[in-house]
């Protein structure tokens, strides 16, 4: 119930962002602008606009997750606001769970505005539904649930700014990390090698939420990644949060 | 009560450890499972989305000397993974960015040239990528040298063999060899005056006795060429005089069709076939 409680006034909290409606606005610009920029192209109109469509949602969805998951904690702590909350019977896990929950909720909200808007320019073009997209677009949710989570643990500890650049850090690593598998193909067996392998499967790999080639190509996705997604990013982001909650709970705001 | 709140805090701790663990080896586990699921790709997707270089440089924020660095590096990598199998597809696109990041930069124009002629089999598409090098680096002999070899031996187109050899002798700091590389894609040409200037050239100019002894050699084949070739049109004539082959090769003298009989570079006699009307150098060029 406490979860709950926190997440709706995180929730509440997150509303009154100026910079939520600044960012939620250029999303919709910038999916609506596909049809402009596909008047442009040469050939298949309707696969820039998906592209650019889909590439806006995530891009912005994750600049929401960052801009206001790495201020959530850091401003109770800054205003010493968390002081009146955690001298209240409330455990510091609840506090992070519920921050994050909270957010969570606030983001699924932007990407039903973003995806609607996105589906309805694609109706525009197609007169029809495309499902592939929607199972695209809830991917990128989570994403950026796994996102929301990073920013938590990083705000848990440092400064905005810091936790910003830390973040952002975790999503770049996250699409390029499947680049370290070219380099363990080339290394000779030895420490070195299982230290990349390691590093390999330890570091995030957000490639496991982009379903977006094949959604605007039309290709047939293997059933079977949508489950093992679904649990990477469940276990993932459970990782990340109960490290926040570990690091919170050593903190002293004293 | 402190007691009781510290061993309950500590027990927390615990639990928390026992998941930090336990989602740590799952989500491991379930990257290793989903690495094992083949997903459908666009032909060269994996690439198609780098932008062009002409764009790229703005984004690179006056570092894209490093920008072309690390593209060519990762290049190398990605183009000799032979899992990916439609790593080929957009090789000069690749090859370009690196170029319009850092036009002075060599190595990936003979890399990529490499790659293009010996990996995807595709000269005209190394070419592409040295000439674009050339456009941009004149001064640099080394890649029309590169070029010629790709005409010369691969393409055997040897009129564009020779254009690079010449282009690429006349830089600083071309090896001499050079030279005996465009008299050879003159003599392949057909161009066999030019061909027998240039070698005399070199034969006049050599700096040692083995340069000398190749370019002598070269004189032969190409003297050889010369004479064969008048004494076949010769032939042809008295055929078609006499309906016949010459018995000998005098008999094209007698026959007022040549004034008098060529000797070989060594002063030897042609072999003539009267059987078949084939003309040769008695001795092969490069036994002498």
């Amino acid at each position: 119930m406490k979860i709950w409680a926190i997440a709706g006034i995180t929730f509440k909290e997150a509303k009154r962002d100026r910079i939520l409606y600044l960012l939620f606005f250029f999303a919709a610009v910038s999916i609506s602008a596909t049809r402009i920029l596909a008047i442009l192209t040469v050939g298949d109109r309707v696969k820039i606009i998906k592209d650019v469509g889909l590439a806006s949602i995530s891009i912005f969805g994750v600049l929401m997750a960052v801009l206001i998951g790495t201020s959530l904690v850091y401003k109770e702590i800054d205003k010493k606001t968390i002081l009146t909350l955690l001298s209240k019977p409330l455990r510091r896990a609840e506090f992070i769970l519920g921050k994050f929950l909270g957010l969570v909720l606030t983001l699924f909200v932007m990407t039903v505005g973003m995806g609607l808007i996105f589906l309805a320019v694609v109706y525009l073009h197609t007169s029809r539904i495309e499902w592939p997209l929607l199972v695209a677009i809830a991917y990128v949710f989570l994403e950026l649930v796994l996102i929301t989570a990073v920013a938590i643990l990083f705000s848990s500890f440092s400064t905005p700014i810091l936790s910003s650049i830390f973040s952002l850090a975790f999503y770049l690593i996250g699409h390029i990390s499947w680049g370290l598998n070219l380099l363990i193909k080339k290394m000779h067996a030895g420490a070195g090698k299982a230290a990349a392998r390691f590093l390999y499967v330890f570091l995030p790999d957000l490639e496991n939420f982009n379903f977006r080639t094949e959604a605007v190509h039309g290709l047939p996705i293997p059933s079977s990644i949508f489950l093992y997604s679904i649990l990477y990013g469940v276990c993932y982001t459970a990782f990340i949060l109960a490290l926040a909650i570990l690091v919170f709970r050593r903190r002293d705001f004293i | 009560m402190n007691g009781r709140s510290a061993a309950a805090r500590g027990s927390a701790t615990l639990a928390l450890l026992a998941v930090l663990l336990g989602t740590c080896a799952a989500f491991m586990a379930l990257k290793l499972k989903t690495d094992t699921i083949v997903r459908k790709k666009v032909p060269g997707s994996s690439i198609i989305f780098i932008p062009s270089g002409k764009f790229l440089k703005y984004a690179t924020f006056g570092y894209s000397s490093l920008a072309a660095d690390l593209i060519y590096i990762w290049s190398i990598q990605y183009y000799s993974t032979p899992t990916i199998d439609d790593r080929f597809t957009h090789l000069d696109h690749i090859f370009a960015i690196i170029s319009d990041l850092d036009p002075a930069f060599i190595d990936p124009y003979e890399t990529g040239s490499l790659i293009a002629s010996v990996e995807a089999g595709d000269s005209r598409l190394a070419l592409k990528i040295l000439n674009n090098g050339i456009a941009k680096n004149p001064k640099e002999w080394l890649l029309p040298f590169d070029a010629g070899h790709i005409a010369m031996m691969n393409l055997k187109d040897f009129d564009l063999a020779q254009e690079y050899f010449k282009e690429c002798m006349d830089l600083p700091g071309a090896p001499d060899f050079t030279r005996r590389l465009y008299a050879n894609a003159l003599y392949r040409k057909g161009d066999l005056e030019t061909a027998w200037q240039t070698w005399l050239d070199i034969y006049k100019t050599a700096p040692d006795e083995q340069v000398r002894k190749i370019a002598s050699n070269h004189l032969y084949q190409v003297k050889s060429a010369i004479d064969t070739g008048r004494l076949k049109e010769a032939i042809g004539r008295y055929r078609d005089l006499t309906g016949r082959l010459p018995s000998e090769l005098a008999d094209l003298v007698r026959a007022h069709i040549l004034a008098s009989l060529a000797k070989d570079l060594d002063g030897q006699d042609y072999v003539y076939d009267p059987q078949t009307g084939a003309v040769r150098a008695a001795t092969s060029p490069w036994k002498r």
